[in-house]
């Protein structure tokens, strides 16, 4: 299926915090990230910002796919919930969407199946708006002009 | 494919390094990871065997300039190059906004070299994708080896699309040719977000 740009505007990353906060609060994980399929992070809340949010999403991203290709090999559409069981934090990701999934990150204070009851309700509304952003036209304002040579330069310079 | 955030301001880019095994796509990420300072770039991660092929992927986040008010970040994976592994491969290449083919420039991977072009090809067809919606860059690697195709060869077989691309000779594990690979799918990538697609043509001209 081809990918779609997604376009996040303010408003939408307001109301997905306030999802993720509802989540956090009323499942008991510790962080929760929304994240791409194709391994890009899109928001995240709770303490993730001591994590390597980036390096998780990409490797979340891939695992989630692998166990989607593995569910098409048994003739499932996809296995809906990942669930990584650590000693002290454990890791949950489900389906949002055909382009997005959701991981939660718990520990002792609260279980899997809080987390699992409480995912289905959020990755329903933040599938409800990324929706919406992905289906609304791309904002013209900075994208309309092509990029001029000082925009263009190159990004890195090589050591010399 | 991009992700636009104006929450925070940051536009995201993933780009892919393609081809066939032993080509040099890690060896051109250790490179950039080697080089780039740490506030440019974060950890990179191998999924690698024990001897060290590539089994899934390797990715490794830089950061670049700041356009119109957004910072452009730009993930970088490279796909495993086995045939074997075309599964994982296919995975990686979803929502790519540039890719990276690099070729190994000796006459004896000629064919590994056409192989995986196809099956590139034939893996962006599964998601309903191709070589014209997607920028990319042709990296003729190990010019440092003995038993070269010639440039004209590569690009006779390779580089023969209607819109021909730009291409660049390296030695990826010497890092000749790997910033300005990177350097040219970037600004590909971020100047397709804008409207035109400026510098394909530019670079081939």
């Amino acid at each position: 299926m081809k990918s779609r740009n997604t376009v996040i505007q303010p408003q939408d990353a307001e109301r997905i915090h306030e999802i993720l906060t509802h989540f956090l609060d009323d499942s008991g994980a510790a962080e929760a990230l929304v994240i791409d399929r194709g391994g890009q992070l899109l928001a995240m809340d709770g303490d993730a910002q001591a994590l390597d949010a980036v390096s998780i999403s990409a490797l979340a991203a891939a695992a989630f796919s692998s166990t989607a290709a593995m569910a098409q090999l048994l003739g499932e559409p996809e296995f809906s919930v990942l669930f990584h069981e650590g000693t002290k934090r454990s890791i949950h990701v489900s389906t949002v969407d055909d382009e997005t999934i959701l991981l939660a990150i718990f520990d002792q204070r609260t279980t899997v199946g809080m987390v699992r009851l409480f995912a289905v309700e959020a990755s329903r509304a933040i599938g409800s708006v990324l929706g919406a952003a992905r289906a609304r036209p791309k904002p013209a304002a900075e994208f309309a002009a092509p990029l001029n040579d000082t925009e263009a330069r190159p990004a890195w310079t090589p050591p010399s | 494919m991009s992700i636009i955030n104006y929450a925070n301001r940051i536009i995201d880019f993933k780009i892919v390094y393609y081809g066939p095994g032993l080509a040099g796509k890690t060896a051109n990420l250790q490179y950039i990871h080697r080089c780039l300072p740490n506030a440019n770039r974060g950890n990179m991660i191998s999924l690698a065997t024990g001897d060290d092929r590539t089994i899934y992927f390797d990715f490794l986040p830089v950061s670049a300039v700041t356009v119109r008010g957004f910072q452009t970040r730009f993930q970088l994976y490279t796909v495993p190059g086995q045939v074997q592994y075309n599964a994982t491969r296919r995975l990686v290449l979803r929502g790519a906004d540039g890719l990276v083919f690099v070729a190994d420039s000796q006459f004896e991977r000629l064919r590994e070299n056409v192989e995986s072009f196809r099956n590139l090809e034939a893996n962006l067809h599964e998601y309903e994708s191709t070589l014209d919606e997607i920028p990319y860059v042709l990296q003729y690697n190990k010019r440092d080896l003995p038993n070269l195709a010639p440039v004209t060869y590569l690009e006779f077989v390779l580089n023969r699309r209607t819109s021909r691309v730009p291409f660049f000779e390296a030695s990826a594990i010497e890092g000749k040719g790997v910033f300005d690979t990177l350097n040219t799918v970037s600004r590909m990538a971020l100047a397709s977000e804008f409207g035109v697609e400026r510098e394909r043509r530019h670079e081939v001209s």
